[in-house]
């Protein structure tokens, strides 16, 4: 055979070769087009949970438990199951959270549970309304919230930590200030630098200012009394029972000492 | 008249209209002379019709009707700029394809490569064999340029030849980077911002060339339009011009040269005269082309369908500058020089110089001779020159002269922010919940794979350590079950800070999903 033809034999055998593997592709192709979806929703899913965490756990809580009077929690059953009755929705619950993280809340649609997070009580997320997300990442954030719904209504457990002990700063004061970050205190009430919630006073420089607020109580007294029994003093321009009540029931006395001891480096 | 029918006559009636048919279509070639083509067989009629071909079809006007045989040899051009041209016509296909799904906007561009990869049957394949092919026309572009100075064959009548292939080069270069921003991710709007940022550094005219390039101050909805124009008429358009010229110089000017010691060598008539004899394009070179075409299409996708996967990386953000931000590998010589000094010199006077003297090399070198031997001074320069490349290049990836803090550098190795990285590769039911210390945690207790990944984690922080970044380096790995089918990684170091000796703290909070992906 000449040097021609035998470029015409094997051209002839790669092209059928090249054509095998097309169809070899094809047949798997249904496969790994659901593979890539699976996957770009997984990836939404870790974006999303990344954006919660930076832009919303603030006042949804870290596990999007929620904090009692301040927002509600996303991790619920009540959410998955009431919400879109309760507030007259017509479409899906991905088009509900779409819809209110992109234009927030300029009240409360709940105002006797939840106060939200001061005027308004719910930013404006998407940047169509002002706010800092681009709409891909509203929607990767909405994939996140709706993948609570397995743990809210209960069909998986999650298994807690068996040591939290080893996260945990044995500096009362570090103690105090995860506590402060954990128990929501940073969405209603701002320190510089650190929280930025404007519903409760600023707490800034709250161990000067708690020594003069009443007078022969000290500072230390004070904020105990704040935090276990806000409405017995509530400053000029705030209003009364919107601070949770059962604080002195959720911390343990280890807890309110170790939070005291670290508002009062506040100064 | 059925008395009169007889089939012969049928049979020769039919054939004679079908030859007369397929002698239009194939611009002269009969039935019998095509059956000699593909066979490879001397022609059938005189005057030979194959040579009619080039006259009177426009495909083949722009190929020679026969080369001379020592020019043919495969050792002496290795076909490079026959592939260079494949691999445009390949991007061209596939291009043309792509452009069905995409879109070109910042809100619709990343969610439509999204959905080619995720609904498109052979989407995906498609984007790799983009990919890959452009890839491969950069590489063989530039390999063929190199041929062509090694060889000499840029001399005298070749000139201008010369002049338009590196027209070619940069118009290459331009439609593979033009191309790197159109999905939209960050490693496209990262990239291409440093590229039109090194533009804006440009005297006098930089600020226009950068307003014109992206539309606006920062890479937009404006800027991407304006590239996606560029990358798919443009400056394909323009590559076909020259591409065009550049072919006929070649197939109908001067041909392709002749090795240089068959030119220059001392040999006598008759060893001339057996190297310089005729090879016809039809058959023998056609047939060989269409072979290279079949061998490249194979190559290219089998490497796309099992090998090669295009990189996607996150949607573009404005906000987060990637860590690691690394041009393409044909820009990093760039990406190097500008290591070394200010930006306009080394990003803007150094590569138009570059190019200013790629483009003069004919000009330059007067030297008539052609084979290496008498021209080492022209070889010598030209391969320090790909050295030269060569080191700059290391010098533009993130391994040289980027100083990372030591913490971040740990975390980063191990879930880098784009791409997969050892953690994210770990299976996900080996990320077993909970707090790994190190120097505390006994890691052949962990399953294997994260284990791995910890022991890792741990050694780094030590070298760390003991080298003295990380003065009493503590290292803690956490790993919680988030929700259902995601668990949070959170990998923390601190240590106390040798300047102000205080203690610091570097923390990454990673999510990894049960369904993502854990390979390349």
């Amino acid at each position: 055979m000449t040097r021609t033809q035998l470029e015409i034999f094997f051209g002839l055998i790669l092209v059928s070769i090249a054509v095998a593997v097309i169809i070899y592709v094809g047949f798997t192709e249904e496969e790994s087009m659901a593979e890539q979806v699976r996957s770009q929703h997984a990836e939404a899913i870790e974006v999303g949970a990344e954006l919660f965490e930076i832009n919303c756990s603030g006042c949804h809580g870290l596990k999007g438990e929620g904090i009692p009077g301040l927002a509600p929690g996303l991790n619920d059953p009540q959410f998955f199951t009431n919400r879109l009755d309760e507030a007259g929705w017509e479409g899906t619950l991905e088009n509900y959270i779409v819809s209110t993280v992109s234009t927030g809340r300029t009240v409360s649609t709940r105002p006797e549970l939840y106060v939200g997070g001061g005027k308004p009580a719910m930013p404006a997320w998407s940047q169509q309304f002002g706010g800092p997300l681009r709409d891909d990442q509203v929607l990767n954030l909405a994939t996140f919230i709706l993948n609570w719904e397995a743990t809210a209504l209960g069909d998986v457990e999650l298994a807690e930590l068996p040591t939290p002990g080893a996260e945990e700063a044995a500096d009362p004061i570090a103690r105090g200030e995860q506590l402060f970050a954990s128990s929501g205190c940073g969405g209603c009430h701002a320190i510089e630098g650190i929280s930025f919630g404007e519903v409760g006073p600023n707490l800034t420089q709250i161990a000067e200012v708690a020594a003069t607020r009443k007078d022969g109580v000290s500072a230390e007294d004070y904020i105990r009394e704040s935090i276990v029994n806000s409405n017995t003093f509530v400053v000029e321009g705030y209003q009364p029972n919107i601070m949770p009540q059962n604080y002195g029931q959720q911390f343990s006395g280890q807890d309110l000492n170790d939070l005291i001891d670290y508002l009062l480096t506040q100064e | 008249m059925i008395k009169n029918l007889n089939i012969q006559d049928l049979r020769s009636r039919t054939l004679e209209l079908v030859d007369e048919r397929v002698r239009i279509i194939t611009a002269g070639l009969g039935l019998k002379e095509l059956r000699a083509v593909m066979r490879g067989d001397p022609t059938t009629e005189r005057p030979n019709p194959r040579y009619r071909v080039h006259i009177t079809s426009f495909i083949f006007h722009i190929r020679p009707r026969y080369y001379e045989k020592a020019s043919t040899w495969f050792t002496h051009t290795f076909r490079l700029g026959y592939l260079s041209v494949l691999f445009f016509l390949i991007e061209i296909i596939t291009g043309v394809i792509l452009m069905i799904y995409y879109v070109p906007s910042p809100e619709g561009a990343y969610e439509s490569i999204l959905l080619l990869h995720g609904n498109v049957p052979f989407g995906f394949l498609l984007r790799d064999l983009h990919r890959l092919g452009a890839e491969a026309m950069v590489a063989f572009v530039a390999l063929h340029m190199l041929r062509t100075y090694l060889t000499g064959s840029y001399k005298k009548e070749r000139s201008f030849t010369w002049l338009t292939g590196v027209a070619l080069l940069l118009i290459t270069l331009f439609l593979s980077f033009s191309g790197y921003l159109l999905p939209w991710d960050q490693l496209a709007y990262w990239a291409v911002t440093i590229g039109t940022s090194m533009a804006e550094s440009a005297p006098i005219f930089g600020n226009e060339v950068n307003l014109l390039l992206r539309g606006a101050p920062d890479i937009g909805a404006g800027g991407l339009l304006r590239f996606y124009l560029l990358h798919v008429i443009l400056v394909p358009l323009l590559a076909i011009f020259i591409l065009s010229i550049h072919y006929y110089k070649v197939g109908r000017e001067h041909g392709i040269s002749l090795p240089a010691r068959i030119e220059e060598g001392d040999l006598s008539k008759e060893e001339k005269k057996a190297f310089t004899q005729r090879i016809d394009y039809i058959p023998n070179l056609m047939n060989h082309e269409i072979f290279l075409a079949c061998v490249v299409i194979l190559a290219i996708v089998v490497m796309s369908a099992f090998f090669y996967n295009a990189p996607l990386e996150h949607h573009a953000d404005p906000q987060k500058t990637p860590l690691d931000t690394k041009s393409p590998w044909y820009f990093l010589w760039i990406q190097g020089l500008l290591k070394l000094g200010d930006p306009v010199l080394m990003g803007i006077v150094v590569p138009t110089l570059v190019f200013l003297l790629l483009f003069a090399v004919p000009y330059i070198d007067r030297n008539p001779y052609r084979m290496m031997s008498k021209r080492p001074i022209a070889v010598a320069i030209g391969l320090l020159f790909v050295v030269a490349l060569g080191i700059l290049s290391f010098m533009g990836t993130p391994l040289f002269g980027i100083e990372t803090p030591p913490a971040v550098r740990i975390v980063q190795d191990l879930a880098p922010e784009e791409g997969i990285g050892p953690l994210r590769a770990i299976p996900y039911d080996q990320l077993e919940p909970g707090v790994y210390e190190v120097g505390i945690t006994d890691s052949t207790t962990l399953p294997p794979e994260l284990a791995l990944v910890f022991v890792e984690f741990e050694n780094r922080i030590q070298e760390a350590e003991e080298a003295g970044d990380l003065p009493d380096a503590q290292g803690v790995m956490v790993i919680e079950d988030w929700q259902s089918d995601l668990r949070k990684v959170t990998p923390r170091i601190i240590w106390t800070d040798p300047e102000s000796g205080e203690q610091k703290t570097y923390e990454k909070h990673i999510f990894l999903h049960l369904d993502r992906r854990r390979g390349e």
